[in-house]
């Protein structure tokens, strides 16, 4: 089977041809079928009409001499009516109605008993035909007393002439005996008194032969039943008399021969179809006369139908031939007509295995098969016109992809690789990782550190790729080089923003969060210019507040807002860019706040907050999320975790002197005794001394216009790892830590004026910060303790 | 002396001899009341099946001809055995012919009035009801006029064509026979149309073979014998009703009756339901002395008996 169904589906002629045949047979069945009905109809119509002639011919025949007889019957009645008394005269009328009919069987005049006086209890003028003689006799006698006979009662009991049911005459003189049916009807005297009845009987032979002679049908035949159901006529002689129509149904009950049998008795006229001796069969019946008969013509529907049959079985034949040979014609002339594509797949076969050039045949057609040769032809020169462009491309494009793998390489060596730990810092660890969607990306993450700063920076500029990669890398650049002269996030942001605004020939921008924090302290001064806040993850988990500022790039005109918070120690803040709120799944589902909160929330009650720890959890959460599919943004997350551990105040002195330097002695007295009390050597109190005091002669200097007065407060403080100097004053705003350092390395007149004084600093201190808070200039120099041994 | 006794004894024993001889030699021919049909089908089997022959008896069933019923043989001597209803045997006792009852078949009364369809016997007064003209409706009569009926008895030779045509408002019928002829005839039966004798206390006796009184005495033991012999076909019928209506149909065929297998099954079971007695449900085989009693009553009481006749009178 399998195998033939193979065969089909590489054959499409075959397919073709049957589908064709299929429908053609399915046309065909159906017009034949509505022919073939229509003809059986007309058959059938035929074959009634036909039997109805018949059994109306047969019907008047015998009505013809039914009406003879009581014709003859009313005649001879008449007679004896007229001469009722002379008993012998009914021997003559007897006689001379069977000599002059005779076809007729026999005919009585019997009387009631004793209506002769002379002639006893019996008197019944029968006259028989006896060869070609006819006799006449008296034929009532204590064996045959003729009264108690049904031609005798029956006219009298229905009161009116009529015909008997065919009954065995028996002739006791020749002990012969003959199936007769008579009529018979009463005689009555002037009074109505019934004096006798007239008897003519039929011999039954003569309808019998009529009736069994009707054969409009090979296997056709006629039966005849009387009023009780009674064959008297029937193919099977075994049945006739001895049978009803009803016998058969009495141990098997036959609906239809039933029905048959009743509408025959009735008297009715018409047509039955029913399955007689296993055949299918047509009855017509009809009564006869007024006999209380009725015959039927049984015709088997095999008879009927014989010659429309035949006919029909040649049709099919000539039909499934005709269809056959068309199915074979088919396959033969599709076969033909598809050759050329045999020819045409072969040769796309030689194309498709990289014979570009191979020849294709020249079929010289203009049908479709013609269209066809001469696209393939065009589709071929296409073709090879193509590859060859698709080489060029593919070239083009691994050259861009080369470029593009070392601007990828560029863009990462740009970002920050090393970042502190624990065991590089005891104030602060950093950790950030960024994964671009495409090659190159416009994400940005940098931190650096100054002084006791860590200036760090998180952006995400608008597009992907190249054009991207290139706005990040000026982003970047420009946060270096402003950072490093402004400590303040709004002016860093606010410069940015002038600066690239007034490149930006593209309409690009960049979202970006920037902050300083001050390591020491803990305090964290930022600038958010529309990139998303982060969070913070300490106590507990809660966004960064953040202004709505808008995103670099657009107003160079736009002033920043600076905004602070203090961090704890052990607090973590967690910087993100869009790609990882908006990462998605294969449904498009996105990552949302909500989960990146649940992931930090975990992550905290597991201890887990320190920042690689957390970058990894977060990273996991996301892959696990979008599993598959295909990564759709730049993804970067940066987490610095503020660790600076508190120690606790040993010493705490302070000094205040009014701006004048006239109280330098002071001061260098003032910090000889603080390092003495830390315990420094003299070589590093020296150090100091020169530090603290150029940094208290500068305020006294420059801090307040000439003419005003000013203080300047000098505290000093130590714990058990640093001695802290801090000089506050209320002057102008000055940060110089920002001021350019003097080189060193050219001689004195080739330097810049100012910057000698940040450089002494920062040559004797280990650290020097500077911040402006609640209007004053609060500048701290920071030096180790290392005591002597 | 002693001699002639001797020789006395010796005349007197050969002529008893001879006598037995030539009575047992003699023929008993037997008519059924009624053409081939299975209402005798005991007597077939028993002639067929050799049960006569087994018994020693000599036995010819001769059927009735149109010109020479069962009992006119019988009185003429035609037969020596007849089958008889018992009503037709009380007649004939009546009329001067004392009969004796040697094999009683039928234990029960098988007549009915068939009225046309849907229409209650019962209900039809003056009616007119066919009755066979050679006898058997004695019950039918009586009971039309114990139950003021008054039906109008049309006497008919011997089938169902008049009720058939139409020509009476009901007719007699054996419930063996001319019941399946209408039936065959398609008139329906219905409980309403039917009329049964037996369920209305007219249940006597029907069927049994009677021999002349005269012949009996003579012929005791060849009477005893043929009695016996077609009991023993009936018992055989009975276990064998299969086989019993092919031979029914042999006999059937060979007097060219016009009927049919189907017929002749139907009436087989019947007679033989017919033979079980009401009460002691066996096939007893007996004359029952209170049947006699009633049909006795019954047809003095509306003059077709002239005195009762008494079961001792038809017993052997």
């Amino acid at each position: 089977m399998k195998k033939i169904i193979a065969y089909f589906r590489h054959k499409l002629s075959v397919r073709v041809s049957l589908w064709v045949v299929f429908f053609a047979a399915i046309i065909f069945n159906v017009a034949l079928g509505f022919l073939f009905y229509q003809a059986r109809e007309a058959v059938r119509q035929e074959a009634v009409s036909r039997a109805t002639q018949i059994l109306d011919k047969t019907s008047l025949r015998v009505e013809g001499i039914l009406n003879r007889v009581e014709v003859a019957s009313n005649m001879t009645k008449w007679l004896v009516l007229r001469h009722s008394e002379q008993a012998d005269s009914m021997f003559v009328y007897s006689r001379g109605l069977l000599l002059n009919n005779p076809d007729f069987y026999n005919c009585s005049i019997a009387f009631e008993p004793y209506y002769f006086k002379d002639k006893g209890r019996y008197f019944s003028a029968y006259t028989k035909h006896d060869g070609d003689s006819i006799r006449t006799i008296q034929g009532g006698s204590d064996s045959y007393q003729y009264f108690f006979a049904d031609w005798y009662l029956m006219p009298q009991l229905l009161e009116k002439p009529c015909w008997t049911e065919p009954y065995m005459d028996l002739d006791v003189a020749t002990n012969t005996s003959e199936m007769v049916t008579s009529y018979c009807q009463t005689l009555t005297d002037n009074q109505g008194q019934l004096i006798g009845v007239i008897n003519i009987s039929l011999s039954l032979n003569w309808l019998s032969q009529t009736i069994s002679a009707v054969k409009p049908y090979p296997n056709s035949y006629s039966i005849m039943i009387g009023r009780g159901g009674t064959y008297f006529v029937h193919p099977d002689t075994t049945k006739i008399t001895r049978q009803t129509i009803f016998t058969h149904t009495l141990e098997q009950p036959d609906t239809a021969l039933t029905a048959l049998g009743y509408a025959m008795q009735h008297g009715e006229e018409g047509m039955k179809h029913m399955n007689i001796g296993s055949k299918d069969s047509y009855v017509f019946y009809k009564p006869l006369g007024q006999t209380g008969c009725s015959m039927a013509i049984v015709c088997p529907e095999s008879d009927i139908f014989s010659g429309f049959d035949r006919l029909r079985r040649t049709i099919m034949t000539i039909v499934t031939v005709g269809l056959l040979l068309m199915l074979y014609l088919f396959i033969r002339i599709i076969t033909r007509e598809l050759k050329p594509l045999h020819r045409l797949a072969k040769e796309a076969e030689a194309i498709a295995s990289g014979k570009f050039d191979a020849p294709l045949p020249d079929f010289q057609r203009v049908d479709e098969i013609g269209q066809l040769s001469h696209s393939f032809g065009n589709m071929q020169q296409s073709l090879v016109k193509y590859i060859e462009e698709l080489k060029n491309t593919t070239s083009q494009k691994a050259s861009i992809e080369r470029d593009l793998r070392i601007a990828s390489a560029i863009q990462m060596g740009m970002l920050p690789e090393k970042f502190p730990t624990r065991d590089d810092r005891d104030d602060v660890q950093l950790f950030a990782s960024l994964t671009p969607a495409k090659e190159v990306g416009g994400d940005l993450f940098d931190f650096y550190f100054r002084d006791e700063k860590l200036f760090f920076c998180i952006g995400d500029v608008s597009g992907k790729g190249v054009p991207a990669s290139l706005f990040m890398a000026v982003t970047r650049s420009t946060f270096r080089t402003v950072s490093a002269h402004e400590s303040m996030p709004d002016r860093i942001v606010t410069i940015m923003n002038k600066t690239i605004a007034d490149m930006n020939k593209n309409h690009m921008f960049v979202t970006l969060f920037v902050g300083v924090l001050d390591l020491p302290t803990g305090r964290l001064r930022y600038c958010n210019a529309g990139h998303d806040a982060p969070l913070l993850v300490g106590a507990g988990v809660g966004e960064l507040p953040c202004d709505s500022n808008i995103p670099v790039g657009f107003m160079p005109t736009w002033k920043y807002s600076l905004q602070e918070a203090h961090i704890f120690t052990g607090t973590t803040i967690f910087l993100f860019t869009d790609g990882l709120t908006e990462a998605m799944d294969a449904e498009s589902a996105l990552f949302q706040m909500e989960r990146v909160n649940d992931v930090a929330t975990q992550a905290l009650s597991q201890q887990q907050q320190e920042p690689r720890q957390l970058i990894a959890r977060m990273t996991e959460a996301v892959h696990q999320f979008v599993g598959d599919a295909e990564q759709s943004d730049d993804l970067t997350m940066m987490a610095i975790q503020y660790i600076k551990q508190q120690s606790d105040v040993r010493m705490r002195k302070s000094l205040v002197l009014s701006c004048d330097l006239q109280e330098v002695p002071r001061l260098n007295d003032f910090v000889e005794e603080v390092c003495q009390t830390v315990g420094f050597e003299e070589l590093v109190t020296m150090q100091v001394k020169v530090a603290v005091e150029e940094a208290v002669v500068n305020v006294m200097k420059y801090a307040y216009p000439p003419g005003q007065h000013g203080d300047v407060t000098i505290e000093a403080a130590s714990n058990d790892v640093r001695l802290k100097f801090t000089i506050i004053d209320s002057g102008k705003p000055f940060d110089p830590t920002v001021q350019a350092e003097v080189d060193t390395t050219l001689s004195a007149n080739q330097r810049n004026i100012g910057g000698l004084g940040i450089h002494i600093m920062r040559q004797n201190m280990d650290s020097i910060n500077y911040e402006r808070m609640d209007n004053l200039n609060v500048l701290t120099l920071r030096k180790k303790i290392i005591l002597n041994s | 002396m002693k001699k002639h006794k001797v020789y006395l004894f010796l005349f007197i024993a050969m002529v008893a001899t001879s006598h037995t001889l030539s009575a047992q030699d003699e023929t008993i021919v037997f008519t059924p009341q009624w053409t081939a049909q299975a209402q005798f089908a005991g007597y077939y089997v028993a002639e067929a099946k050799g049960f006569y022959r087994e018994a020693g008896v000599k036995v010819r069933i001769e059927h009735p001809s149109a010109t020479q019923p069962a009992i006119s043989r019988l009185s003429q001597n035609q037969c020596q055995a007849t089958t008889l209803q018992l009503c037709q045997a009380l007649e004939i006792v009546d009329g001067g012919i004392p009969l004796v009852n040697i094999l009683q078949t039928s234990m029960n009364n098988a007549m009915v009035i068939v009225s046309a369809r849907g229409k209650d016997p019962l209900m039809q007064k003056g009616a007119k009801v066919g009755i066979w003209s050679v006898g058997f409706g004695q019950l039918a009569i009586c009971m039309s006029i114990k139950d003021h009926l008054d039906y109008e008895w049309i006497r008919f030779a011997q089938n169902v064509n008049l009720f058939v045509a139409g020509a009476l408002d009901a007719t007699l019928a054996m419930s063996y026979n001319e019941y399946y002829q209408l039936v065959q005839a398609g008139i329906q039966m219905t409980d309403k149309n039917v009329y049964r004798f037996c369920d209305h206390g007219y249940n006597v006796q029907e069927d049994g073979v009677y021999m002349t009184r005269d012949y009996y005495v003579q012929h005791k033991e060849q009477a005893r014998r043929f009695a016996q012999a077609s009991r023993k076909g009936w018992e055989w019928a009975a276990q064998h009703p299969d086989e019993t209506l092919d031979i029914v149909m042999q006999y059937v065929d060979k007097n060219h009756i016009a009927t049919n297998r189907v017929m002749q099954r139907l009436m087989l079971k019947e007679v033989l339901r017919l033979q079980v007695d009401r009460e002691s449900k066996k096939r007893e085989f007996r004359l029952r002395p209170d049947m006699v009693r009633q049909a006795s009553r019954l047809m003095v009481e509306n003059q077709m008996l002239s005195r009762e006749i008494t079961y001792e009178e038809l017993s052997n």
